[in-house]
């Protein structure tokens, strides 16, 4: 989750907060599919991961890219973008109500390594971050269409100058966060099912961890929620569960005024080598 | 009749709340998410003080506002050093901050279980309880804080916090003193927030935090956005609308929750529609650029 925001946060500036609705809505689709449709699972995610990346380009081509050519600034693609969240969230919670629904009815089956106890869920929610987040960072380390996306990051106008196509880079930009996203809400619905509203606090904490990790660099927000992850859980250890948001939004206030590079971030007021 | 006195009563509360936002919004230029944890500070000291130690009304709201100006302080001064997205997101966090508190120190605020039973406010030896009384009441306070707010625009403090949001770096150079101007923007803006604040516990009654979300602050946001932001009008207009909106849904016999989420599905429609065609609202002569 926070590497799709980075990824569109850092290379079209845009605070993307409906963000969040590729992330409950892809975890909707897939229960839609999975519950009241009765596809197995594979093909469930499968569309549902479509229909994020779908939604992550619709909103591009017809919200972002018309305020671009207008040359609005980003406050006012945040604030079409809240509109468009509040929207997106309400027209979920009326076709599927507000409760918190559940993808796996079943008790899961549970594995044992070295004496923790996990759900296969959980077994598949490691595998993937150890094995998709590092290809993807290589991707675009080193793939073209990766090294096209960091140019368009670092220089705009001189990527143009130099015969990129930035609307193309930004619709591949909305294809590949918002697959992740995607991915990310289907992981953590499997394990503890998904309600309408549970998009801006999935997207609150990714962005938490990318100003921990660092804007600017693609491989900072991995550390960031690496860390952001152990911190919330020690949290949970040592004090109380109901303490982790304030805790959370309060690392993001101080790193927010004592270090707004984060901790592998380039040197250099963020804010101001943005524009 | 009751009921109509009630819808009054609300766009009472949501005309102060839009309209001392819009100072920091529209006047200043901020865009600011935190805006209901101090509507929500506001209701919360005015009712603890109430309940607790017994005090009238008004002391207690007072307390409320000075509450609410030590907090704006407290996270005003470092967060308004951050620009434009880094501000947004300091002040959501601030957000985030507040509404855990208020839910989860339960000793203190009693959490999600809310307060009952809170204390109509007392004028001399009247208490006002009905909706109508509540009304006037409350509009009272609303037309003192829209003139307060009306003369601070129109004074010479309201043209310079325009100079800083038209060209921040200019009015630096002409002398104005700019992470001041802010600060006092943003700390105005707070006082009046915590004003509707301690008015809402006092005619509902009963609060919990629900009332104080970051859903809440979007949607005053949205009101000034909408109504129009830089102008006393706008946050009004926008009031009465989003306001009466949801209850003329009402008449259409549409599910109450259904209608809910329809009310917000057209506000935040509007909100991207607005953005695209009219960046600045109904009523407004500042577009955000």
């Amino acid at each position: 989750m926070a590497l799709g925001f980075a990824l569109i946060y850092n290379t079209t500036r845009i605070f993307h907060v409906a963000h969040g609705i590729a992330y409950t809505g892809a975890a909707y689709i897939c229960y839609d599919l999975l519950i009241n449709c009765g596809w197995n699972l594979p093909l469930a995610i499968g569309v549902a991961l479509i229909g994020a990346a779908l939604f992550g380009v619709m909103v591009e081509l017809f919200i972002y890219a018309p305020l671009d050519r207008k040359k609005a600034s980003t406050l006012v693609a945040l604030l079409a973008s809240l509109g468009l969240y509040v929207a997106g969230v309400n027209t979920l919670a009326l076709i599927f109500g507000n409760e918190t629904q559940i993808l796996q009815p079943n008790i899961q089956a549970t594995h044992k390594f070295a004496g923790i106890i996990l759900t296969q869920i959980q077994v598949a929610q490691i595998a993937t971050a150890v094995i998709i987040l590092p290809l993807f960072v290589l991707f675009l380390k080193y793939s073209t269409i990766g090294k096209i996306i960091r140019a368009v990051r670092d220089n705009p106008q001189l990527s143009r100058v130099l015969g990129t196509n930035p609307q193309r880079v930004r619709t591949v930009v909305f294809v590949l966060g918002s697959l992740l996203a995607g991915g990310a809400a289907i992981l953590s619905a499997l394990d503890v099912g998904i309600d309408p509203n549970s998009g801006l606090p999935a997207l609150l904490v990714a962005v938490v961890a990318l100003i921990i990790g660092g804007l600017g660099t693609f491989d900072g927000p991995i550390w960031g929620a690496f860390l952001l992850g152990i911190l919330q859980s020690l949290v949970v250890w040592k004090f109380e569960a109901r303490w982790t948001d304030a805790i959370t939004f309060g690392v993001l206030i101080l790193f927010l005024l004592f270090r707004p590079q984060g901790i592998f971030g380039k040197r250099g007021r963020v804010e101001e080598s943005t524009t | 009749m009751n009921y109509v006195w009630h819808i009054g009563v609300m766009i009472g509360l949501y005309v102060l709340l839009a309209s001392s936002l819009n100072l920091v919004v529209g006047y200043t230029g901020l865009m600011s998410l935190c805006h209901a944890a101090f509507y929500g500070i506001g209701a919360y000291t005015t009712t603890l003080l109430m309940m607790n130690t017994g005090w009238n009304f008004f002391p207690a709201l007072a307390a409320g506002v000075l509450v609410s100006i030590l907090l704006s302080l407290v996270i005003g001064i470092p967060s308004l050093r951050l620009r434009g997205d880094y501000f947004v997101l300091a002040t959501l966090g601030f957000q985030v901050i507040v509404f855990s508190i208020l839910y989860n120190w339960t000793d203190f605020t009693k959490g999600s279980y809310g307060i009952p039973g809170i204390p109509a406010p007392q004028l001399g030896t009247l208490n006002i309880e009905t909706p109508m009384q509540y009304f006037w009441f409350c509009w009272a306070f609303v037309v003192i804080g829209l003139a307060l707010l009306g003369l601070m625009a129109h004074s010479p403090f309201g043209r310079t916090l325009k100079a800083v949001r038209d060209d921040e770096i200019a009015a630096g150079a002409l002398g104005k003193n700019i992470p001041v101007l802010k600060i006092l923007a943003f700390v105005i803006a707070a006082a009046f927030a915590a004003i509707p604040g301690g008015l809402f516990a006092g005619y509902m009654r009963f609060i919990d935090p629900t009332s104080f979300t970051i859903m809440e602050s979007i949607f005053i946001l949205s009101i000034v956005v909408i109504g129009g932001a830089g102008n006393l009008i706008g946050p009004i207009l926008g009031a009465v609308f989003l306001v009466v909106l949801p209850e003329a849904l009402r008449f259409l016999h549409i599910p109450d929750d259904a209608a809910a989420s329809l009310r917000q599905i057209i506000y935040g429609l509007m909100l991207v529609a607005l953005m695209l065609f009219r960046p600045q609202g109904i009523k407004g002569d500042y577009k955000f650029e």
